[in-house]
C-alpha cells in the first residue's frame, strides 16, 4: 500500500496484505451495493401499477353515477367501494371527509326518503353520543350504531355482520344528502390514489407468510450484513495469521 | 413533487395528534409502569456509580479494557436509540414500504464502517473524532470545526432522544410533554454526569439485555394471542403484513378484539407494504436516497466512532462491528412486528389517529398486553433513548472539553479542570437539547436522521479520505467541508422554513431532491470530489502525516 515516499492509496497497494485487502473490499462493497440498490432498482422494473378489486368496480359504477345514468347496483357498488377505502390507514382527513360525502350521497339516491330521514337521524345520534360517552362499550352508542347498520348496511347491498358494516357505521355525517361538485370530481382521484399500487412477482411471491420483497429487505438483508461482516473479519484474521502480521496495539 | 412537498409537511403535526378523549391510550399515572421505570433507572444510576470514571482515560474510553463481545454489546445499545426502538415502527406504520429504508439504512453501515474504518479508527489511538480530523489534516482550525460539528451533530441526534424520553414519561406519568422533557432529561443528565463513559459502557450492556428483553416479550404475546406463529415472531409476523395487504374479514378473525373492543379485521391496504405506494408520497429515489444517506451517516458519527476506541485492539474493533451489528438487529428484525400490528389493531376509525412515535406502545395496549409488560415496553423505550443520549453527551462533552478547551483554549488543563468542563458542557449540551426537544419538531426517527445526514455530509469525507488517501490534505479538507456544510445549511433552511410556512425559491425542488432526512446522497459525495480536487491542485500532505498514517493507522 505505501511508497517510499509513504504514499497511501487505497486503490494503489503495495504490499501483499493491502492487496488483499482492497480486493476483499471492493468484493465485499459490489456485493453489498447490489444486493441493497440492485434490488430496488429491479423491484422498480418489474412493477406494474395494479388496481384493487374495488376500484375496478368503482370505476364504471361512479362514471355511470356522474352522467345519471346510474342503476341502483351503481350506487351500491359505489358506495360499497368508498366506504371501504375509508377504512385505509393512510387515508387524511380530508379525503374522509370527502368519501364521507360521496357515500352519503349513494345511500340518498338507493334509499326512499322516509328511510333516508331516519337513517339520517340515526347518524346524528351516533355522531352527538360520540361526543358524550366516556367509552366506546356504551350501550346506547352501541345500539345507535347498530341501528345504523340495520337500516344503511342493506341499503348500500353491506353485509350487517361485516368489518364494511361496522366502518359505514361511525363513517357518515350529520349532512349526508349534500355533496359538492368539487368533491364529486375528488373521490375518484382518491379512489385512484388509495387503490393503486405497484405490483409484480417480487410483491406477490409469498414467502414464509411474507410478501417476498418485503422478507428481503426486512429479514434477509440485515442477515446478509451479518454475513459480509463476519465473512471480512474472518478473512482479515486468516490474512493476518497466514502473513505472520502482528497488529500494533497501544 | 408538489405531493412530496406537502406529505413532508403534513408529517411535523402528527406527533401533535392525538386519539380523542373516548379512545385516549394515554391516560393519567401509571403506577405499575411508573414503578418498573424507577427501578430501572435507579439501576442505571447505581451501576453508573459503581463503575463511576477514575480520570480522563476511564472518561472519555473506559480504559479500553471492554471485551469484543461486551463492546457489541455496548455499541448496540449505544446504537438502539428511541428511533430505532419507537421511531422505526412509526415511520412503518405511516409511509409503509418506505419506512424499510430506514431499516436497511441503520443497519446496512455498518457493513462499510467495518471494511473501510473500524480498524484503522482503533489503530488511530486517539479519543474523538475531532482529534483525527486535527492531527489528520495537521490543522487546529480543522479540530475546531470538527469538534463544533460533533457537538452539533450529537445535540441533533439527542434531540430525537428526549423526544422519545419525554414521549415515554408522558405516556408513564400522565404529565404533559415539556414537563415530561424536563424530568426525563434531567435524569439522564444525572446519570451521565455520575458515571462517565466507563459507567456508561458497563450500562450499556445492561441496557442491551433490558431494551431487546422489553421489546421481545410483547411480540411473542402478541403474535400469540392473534393466531400468528409466536416461536418466531421475527418471521411469524409475516402472515400479519399479509394479512394488512389482502386485509381480514370479521369471520375469519371471530373472536378476536382489540382492547377497545374492535374486532381484529381490517380492509385491505396493500399501500402497506407494496413499494412507492403514491399514496405515501414516496419514490424509489427517496427509497435509496435515505437508505444512502443513513448507511454513510453511520460511518461518520462521532458518538459510534467514538465506540472503537473502547477495545484494546484493532482487531477487537472489527469483530466488535459483528457482535454490535448482531445485537441491533435482533431489534431491527423485530420493530416491523410493532408496525404490522399496530396496522391491524388501529384499523378501526374509532381509534382515531395515533402519535406514531408512540406506536410500539399504543400496539402493546391495544392488544391487551398486561399493563405492567406495557410498562416494561415503555421502560425499554426510556432505557434506549437513555443509552444512546448518555453516549452522545459524551461524545459532545469530549469534543468540547478535549478537542475545544484543552487543544484550543487551555493546553496546560489539568486532568481535574478537563472533567469538570467535560461536566460543565455536558449540563449546557442537555438544556440545549431538552429546550429543541420541547418543540416537538418532527417525528423521532426523522430528526435522528437529520444528525445522520450532516454527519455523511461532513465527517465521512473526512474519515474516509483522511485514512485512505494519503493525498487528502488541509486544503482539501477544508474545501471539502465547506461544500458539505453548504449542502447542510441549504436543506436545513429550507426545512425550517417550511416548518414556519415560509416558500423559498425553489422549495419544491429542494424538498424533493435535498429533504433533510437524506441530503447526504448528494452532500458527500460533493465533499469527496471537492476534496480530491482540491488537493491534487494544491501542496502535498507534510511527510510526517503520510509516515504517520503508514506506520500508526494502517500498521
Amino acid at each position: 500500500m505505501q511508497t517510499e515516499d509513504y504514499k497511501i492509496s487505497f486503490f494503489r497497494p503495495t504490499t501483499q496484505r493491502a492487496l488483499v485487502n482492497r480486493n476483499l473490499t471492493i468484493k465485499l462493497f459490489l456485493l453489498w451495493a447490489v444486493a441493497i440498490f440492485g434490488f430496488q432498482v429491479l423491484l422498480k422494473i418489474v412493477e406494474k401499477p395494479v388496481q384493487e378489486e374495488a376500484l375496478l368496480r368503482f370505476t364504471p359504477a361512479w362514471e355511470n353515477v356522474l352522467a345519471g345514468e346510474a342503476i341502483e347496483q351503481d350506487y351500491k357498488i359505489a358506495g360499497q367501494s368508498m366506504v371501504q377505502a375509508m377504512g385505509k390507514i393512510t387515508m387524511s382527513p380530508d379525503n374522509y371527509a370527502s368519501l364521507r360525502d360521496g357515500v352519503g350521497w349513494m345511500l340518498h339516491e338507493v334509499c326512499s326518503d322516509e328511510v333516508f330521514a331516519v337513517i339520517q337521524q340515526d347518524v346524528q345520534t351516533v355522531n352527538a353520543l360520540r361526543e358524550q360517552i366516556t367509552t366506546l362499550q356504551d350501550s346506547d352508542y352501541q345500539a345507535a350504531k347498530e341501528a345504523v347498520i340495520a337500516r344503511a348496511a342493506p341499503a348500500l347491498g353491506i353485509d350487517q355482520g361485516s368489518l364494511l358494516a361496522q366502518l359505514l357505521s361511525i363513517g357518515l355525517s350529520n349532512d349526508m344528502a349534500g355533496i359538492s361538485d368539487e368533491n364529486k370530481q375528488r373521490i375518484p382521484e382518491i379512489m385512484q390514489l388509495h387503490m393503486t399500487h405497484n405490483r409484480s412477482f417480487l410483491t406477490d411471491t409469498i414467502f414464509l407468510g411474507f410478501p417476498f420483497h418485503y422478507f428481503y429487505n426486512a429479514v434477509l438483508l440485515l442477515v446478509f450484513f451479518i454475513g459480509l461482516c463476519w465473512y471480512y473479519c474472518y478473512r482479515i484474521d486468516r490474512l493476518h495469521a497466514r502473513l505472520n502480521f502482528v497488529e500494533r496495539t497501544d | 413533487m408538489k405531493k412530496l412537498f406537502v406529505f413532508f409537511l403534513m408529517l411535523f403535526p402528527l406527533t401533535a395528534l392525538a386519539a380523542t378523549d373516548v379512545t385516549q391510550l394515554e391516560g393519567s399515572f401509571k403506577v405499575g409502569p411508573a414503578i418498573i421505570v424507577i427501578f430501572i433507572l435507579s439501576l442505571f444510576v447505581l451501576v453508573g456509580i459503581v463503575f463511576r470514571a477514575k480520570d480522563t482515560t476511564d472518561y472519555y474510553a473506559a480504559g479500553r479494557s471492554i471485551s469484543r463481545v461486551g463492546s457489541g454489546m455496548a455499541i448496540a445499545s449505544n446504537w438502539m436509540s428511541a428511533a430505532s426502538f419507537l421511531g422505526m415502527a412509526a415511520l412503518m406504520y405511516g409511509s409503509g414500504y418506505h419506512g424499510l429504508a430506514y431499516v436497511v439504512g441503520w443497519t446496512g453501515g455498518y457493513v462499510l464502517l467495518l471494511i473501510l474504518m473500524a480498524g484503522q479508527i482503533r489503530r488511530y489511538g486517539k479519543y474523538t473524532a475531532a482529534d483525527f480530523i486535527g492531527d489528520r489534516y495537521y490543522s487546529q482550525s480543522l479540530r475546531t470545526v470538527g469538534a463544533v460539528i460533533a457537538i452539533i451533530i450529537s445535540i441533533a441526534y439527542a434531540v430525537g432522544q428526549f423526544g422519545g424520553i419525554g414521549l415515554m414519561f408522558k405516556w408513564v406519568m400522565g404529565i404533559e410533554y415539556p414537563l415530561a422533557v424536563v424530568i426525563g432529561g434531567s435524569v439522564v443528565l444525572a446519570y451521565t454526569l455520575i458515571s462517565g463513559m466507563l459507567g456508561v459502557t458497563k450500562n450499556m450492556q445492561i441496557q442491551y439485555v433490558i431494551i431487546i428483553s422489553s421489546f421481545m416479550i410483547p411480540m411473542f404475546i402478541l403474535t400469540a394471542k392473534f393466531d400468528y406463529f409466536w416461536l418466531l415472531p421475527q418471521i411469524g409476523y409475516g402472515a400479519a403484513v399479509q394479512d394488512v395487504v389482502d386485509g381480514v374479514m370479521i369471520s375469519e378473525k371471530s373472536g378476536l378484539f382489540n382492547s377497545l373492543g374492535h374486532h381484529f379485521a381490517i380492509v385491505p391496504n396493500p399501500e402497506y407494504a407494496m413499494p412507492w405506494a403514491a399514496s405515501t408520497g414516496q419514490t424509489m429515489f427517496h427509497w435509496v436516497a435515505i437508505a444512502f444517506s443513513l448507511m454513510i451517516g453511520t460511518a461518520g458519527l462521532p458518538h459510534v466512532i467514538q465506540r472503537f476506541y473502547v477495545v484494546p485492539k484493532a482487531s477487537d474493533a472489527r469483530w466488535s462491528v459483528v457482535w454490535g451489528l448482531f445485537f441491533i438487529c435482533l431489534l431491527y428484525w423485530s420493530a416491523p412486528v410493532y408496525s404490522a400490528f399496530g396496522m391491524l389493531l388501529s384499523s378501526n376509525p374509532e381509534v382515531g389517529r395515533l402519535a406514531p412515535d408512540a406506536i410500539v406502545v399504543y400496539t402493546a395496549q391495544l392488544g391487551n398486553v398486561n399493563p405492567l409488560i406495557v410498562g416494561l415496553l415503555a421502560a425499554g423505550g426510556i432505557s434506549a433513548a437513555f443509552s444512546t443520549t448518555s453516549g452522545l453527551l459524551v461524545a459532545g462533552a469530549s469534543a468540547f472539553a478535549h478537542d475545544l478547551y484543552v487543544k484550543v483554549i487551555n493546553p496546560e488543563a489539568k486532568p481535574k479542570t478537563q472533567i469538570k468542563i467535560a461536566r460543565l458542557s455536558t449540563v449546557l449540551m442537555a438544556i440545549i437539547i431538552a429546550s429543541i426537544a420541547m418543540l416537538d419538531l418532527a417525528l423521532i426517527a426523522q430528526l435522528v436522521a437529520i444528525a445522520f445526514s450532516m454527519a455523511g455530509c461532513t465527517i465521512f469525507p473526512l474519515f474516509l479520505l483522511g485514512i485512505w488517501w494519503s493525498g487528502s490534505n488541509r486544503a482539501g479538507a477544508k474545501a471539502g467541508l465547506i461544500v458539505g456544510s453548504v449542502v447542510t445549511l441549504i436543506s436545513l433552511t429550507y426545512l425550517i422554513a417550511a416548518r414556519y410556512e415560509l416558500v423559498l425559491p425553489y422549495s419544491d425542488f429542494i424538498a424533493f431532491y435535498l429533504g433533510a432526512w437524506f441530503f447526504a446522497w448528494i452532500g458527500a459525495p460533493l465533499a469527496i470530489l471537492t476534496n480530491i480536487v482540491v488537493s491534487r491542485l494544491t501542496s502535498e500532505t507534510p511527510i510526517e502525516i503520510r509516515k504517520f498514517l503508514i506506520e500508526k493507522v494502517h500498521a
